[in-house]
């Protein structure tokens, strides 16, 4: 169990207030080394497991001769499909009904380059890792499709449920006065945390503890649960902290199956942490995706249709879907549109979720292409967008609960200094370096899942906070001592928070930017009722300082009672525990709807994503939105770019900690500029490998890419999205960021380069 | 294993006696055998900087060091910056003023880096700090504050 404490005092009294810019309450543990993250723990007895993987992208394993593995010294088992233990297949995340068929983490059948074939088990990790160097493996190789650029991987196949459309789209594009058309590509991109993935997985009887950086350690819990025929509560997930995530922690993987496997069979805990390279096939991060796109326009540039169609990447064997139209769909006022989606299958990993899959790739699509039309019908970028402003969302014909984004495109826009830009490519120009100018949005939904947390008030006045909830770096610590400390009317400091842990009470998917509005929302009610409860006590209870007052109601700030006819009199709160003989007030609440609240619905809400709503669920439609203006600079003779200065603004709402809120969406600009300059999954066309599997050939910014960044907020509290009125954070920041420095680019060359990353190739 | 190696290592001022076999990194030797977790094993082939603590007073990566290579040599860790209970080091105060962090996972790198970076007299300009902090990878993204409270933490340091 970790606890996180607020005892160190910082900032103003009123940072500890929900909105106030409170330092991190985890932060003292990460600067000192004391934070405990998973896969630093050491039960007694705990062996190593390491991973062998498939070297070849397609075909089957014939032979595995673990011989030699079997004989070097620490070695305790070395599984292979023919010994590991076997267990069942686990309801998806969907919440579909499993097959009844076993589920095989290590293969047989391959269908990708890194595919897990056997793990060796010894006493020391040096021992396992040389111990896996000595698995020979005998395969039967068919040649691969290695990915959607190879054409035997032809067109895919259509995902019906993605289409989009209304009015006639291509009627209206055959006569529109101006039509351009292009296509969008974006390479494979990968999650990249720093702290790598892995598990320590303990079996004690029939109860299995998991030490394992998790998401979601509801939804992981029950797949693990399945796995082996044990019940839900038997299985034990701690993820205290979280070394990022970004979308690739959030759901069981093979190698979590093959650790516990292991670690039945050798009844010994087993720690399976895998390698960087491994993290580039071990799961998936965003599929590569093409779009094409035609924009049919009238002369002055307001938008008559949009055709898109569009495609990613899946594995041979599963069904991966980038929704490449979410941003389309939305962004403009189009009385005609067509949306739809492909997936090919190639010899990949299934992919997985990457900080605002769809919504990325998709705001790469439309935001350079209305940038292209703003240049054909000869008109500022910037105006291009206010012309073809939608009003209302276009595609589910309702009303925006929020959309702050033409205060968005002002405040950004004045703070950048967008005036100054010269209107003609290849016209500002410093030296050798030439400069441009770009700009464009991006959007996140709001997505909602009710949420459940445990508030109590103990009898030293310490209000403690419970969630199975996790904090990989959003701050959900923080702003959960903070809903606390606002509703109850405590210091911020009084307030302790428990997280990561399955045994404290239910949370969703931390995905999909939620869990900051349905935690705090959650948080909230409970710690509202807790209040109640203890002001119920303080005027109640016969031994109560307050007794004799015979008040109505009682208020509490500071941590201090006191009754509206007596001000001046006010008690602590853990004096009136004393006095009442009370150890604790507890309130366990969740923001189910009465529907929802049996046992079998409680469960499958926090372990499966069946009960999420769509952004347009309701009476309006719930979106986050930001623009980005950007600089950038490029070497003439060279054709490397830099971003020299940017300037985002941004609406998500009401901000529950505008410090932290601001390093996420920072993080997500910064991640954006990777996207747009550096990050690209190199695949070997001949045989299906990732070529860049590691952080010295896959680029991602450092500290010497990144260029001071202004971020403005221009949201304001809306309450149809949250209980709070917070609306999508994380995810939001990054869309919208690999088009804007596209679009500086063009401006900057006259080039545009529609296939990402922008390399200096694609400008000399 | 037989091939043990008997070895004695000054960690944060304090003597440890080991027995590792040989190859043993000092990052595993730090985490696995003398439980100082605080310092990363990010990517274990010298790429991240996760792993950077401090030998002799020069910031390392000790993913690429054997813990053998150590005997002898004063090594400190994020654990051995400042003493548990006492104050912070002016760049740990920064980090956390400035909110230099997400996740935290990269964070005894980046200070350890950062402490460095400062006493090598490498943190004279916004653009020097970014370049000589670039041996440390954040995904999370927190550069911009990484450089602010370098910037920082030099004037109290210096």
């Amino acid at each position: 169990m970790t606890i996180v404490d607020t005892k160190m005092k910082r900032g103003d009294a009123s940072d500890g207030l929900l909105g106030g810019r409170l330092a991190r309450i985890d932060g003292p543990a990460k600067i000192t080394g004391a934070a405990d993250y998973a896969m630093e723990h050491s039960p007694e007895g705990m062996v190593y497991a390491v991973i062998v993987d498939s070297t070849i992208a397609s075909g089957r394993v014939v032979a595995i001769d673990t011989s030699a593995a079997e004989a070097y010294p620490g070695v305790l088992v070395v599984l292979t499909p023919d010994n590991a233990l076997p267990i069942k297949t686990a309801t998806d995340w969907t919440g579909a009904p499993p097959p009844a068929v076993p589920y095989e983490p290590l293969a047989r059948e391959i269908t990708f380059a890194g595919q897990h074939i056997a793990a060796v088990i010894a006493e020391t990790f040096e021992q396992a890792t040389a111990a896996a160097a000595l698995v020979k493996v005998t395969y039967e190789e068919t040649a691969p499709i290695s990915s959607f650029d190879d054409p035997r991987s032809g067109e895919g196949y259509p995902i019906d449920m993605m289409t989009k459309e209304w009015g006639d789209a291509d009627a209206a594009l055959a006569i529109a006065p101006v039509r351009i058309e292009q296509e969008y590509k974006t390479p494979r991109e990968y999650n990249v945390p720093i702290e790598p993935h892995g598990l320590i997985a303990h079996w004690e009887g029939d109860m299995l503890t998991l030490w394992e950086p998790s998401q979601w350690i509801d939804g992981m819990s029950r797949t693990y649960a399945e796995w082996f025929s044990i019940p839900f509560e038997n299985v034990r997930m701690l993820s205290p902290y979280i070394g990022g995530g970004f979308g690739s922690k959030a759901l069981p993987t093979r190698y979590g199956a093959v650790a516990a496997i292991a670690a039945k069979m050798l009844d010994r805990p087993v720690k399976l942490a895998i390698t960087r390279p491994q993290t580039f096939t071990a799961f998936g991060g965003r599929p590569a995706t093409r779009q094409t796109i035609a924009l049919g326009a009238t002369r002055e540039g307001k938008l008559l249709s949009i055709v898109h169609r569009s495609a990613n990447e899946t594995s041979m064997d599963d069904v991966a879907i980038e929704p490449l139209g979410s941003v389309t769909s939305i962004m403009y006022a189009v009385p005609n549109f067509s949306s739809r989606q492909n997936i090919v299958p190639v010899n990949t990993v299934k992919p997985g979720a990457l900080r605002a899959p769809g919504e990325n790739p998709s705001a790469f699509g439309i935001e350079c292409a209305i940038d292209e039309l703003a240049y054909e019908v000869g008109i500022d970028p910037l105006d291009i967008r206010l012309l073809n402003y939608a009003e209302e969302d276009p595609h589910a014909k309702k009303p925006w609960s929020t959309r702050r984004l033409r205060e968005a495109y002002a405040a950004g826009a004045e703070a950048f200094g967008w005036a100054k830009r010269s209107p003609s490519v290849r016209s500002m120009r410093e030296g050798k370096q030439l400069i441009g100018y770009g700009v464009a949005a991006g959007t996140y939904p709001v997505r909602r899942t009710p949420g459940e947390a445990m508030v109590r008030i103990l009898s030293n006045g310490t209000i403690e906070v419970a969630s199975s909830g996790i904090d990989m770096g959003q701050g959900t610590y923080t702003i959960l001592a903070q809903t606390a400390a606002e509703a109850i009317g405590v210091p911020v400091e009084t307030v302790v928070v428990k997280l990561g842990d399955s045994s404290l009470p239910r949370a969703p998917v931390a995905g999909g930017s939620q869990l900051a509005n349905l935690m705090t929302g959650a948080v909230h009610v409970a710690a509202l009722a807790a209040r109640d409860e203890l002001i119920g006590l303080a005027i109640n209870d016969p031994n109560s300082p307050f007794r004799d007052l015979q008040a109505n109601t009682l208020t509490i700030e500071g941590g201090q009672m006191s009754s509206p006819r007596d001000a001046g009199s006010s008690v602590a709160i853990a004096e009136v525990m004393r006095r009442t003989g009370r150890n604790s007030i507890e309130a366990l609440r969740n923001t189910l709807p009465e529907n929802l609240r049996n046992k079998d619905d409680h469960f499958r809400n926090f372990t499966t994503i069946s009960t999420m709503l769509s952004p347009t669920e309701g009476d309006y439609s719930m979106h986050s939105w930001c623009v980005h203006f950007v600089e950038v600079r490029v070497d003439v003779d060279f054709g490397t770019v830099r971003v020299s200065r940017m300037v985002s603004a941004l609406d998500s709402g009401r901000l529950y900690n505008p410090k932290l809120a601001e390093s996420q969406w920072k993080g997500g600009i910064i991640m954006g500029i990777g996207q747009a300059l550096l990050e690209e999954g190199l695949v070997d066309q001949r045989n299906g490998h990732v070529m860049n599997n590691n952080l010295g050939d896959y680029l991602v910014p450092t500290n010497a890419d990144i260029p001071h960044l202004e971020v403005i907020s221009v949201g304001i509290p809306d309450t149809n999205a949250s209980i709070l009125g917070g609306k999508a954070v994380g995810e939001l920041a990054i869309v919208g960021v690999a088009p804007a420095i596209a679009n500086a680019v063009y401006h900057a060359t006259g080039i545009r380069v529609r296939d990402l990353p922008i390399t200096l190739e694609k400008l000399i | 294993m037989s091939n043990q190696t008997t070895i004695n290592l000054e960690i944060n001022g304090q003597a440890h006696t080991l027995a590792v076999e040989p190859r043993v990194t000092l990052l595993d030797a730090l985490r696995d055998h003398l439980e100082l977790t605080g310092t990363k094993k990010g990517c274990d082939q010298g790429q991240c900087g996760a792993c950077t603590v401090h030998v002799d007073g020069e910031r390392v990566l000790s993913c690429l060091t054997l813990a053998v290579q150590v005997e002898g040599r004063a090594v400190t860790t994020i654990e051995g910056l400042s003493d548990p209970g006492a104050e912070l080091h002016p760049v740990q105060s920064a980090f956390l003023e400035h909110d230099a962090f997400q996740c935290g996972y990269c964070t005894p790198g980046q200070i350890m880096s950062a402490v460095s970076c400062i006493r090598e007299g490498h943190a004279g300009s916004d653009d020097e700090i970014r370049e000589y902090m670039s041996g440390n990878l954040c995904r999370c993204g927190a550069y911009p504050h990484i450089v602010e409270a370098v910037r920082e933490a030099a004037k109290v340091m210096s």
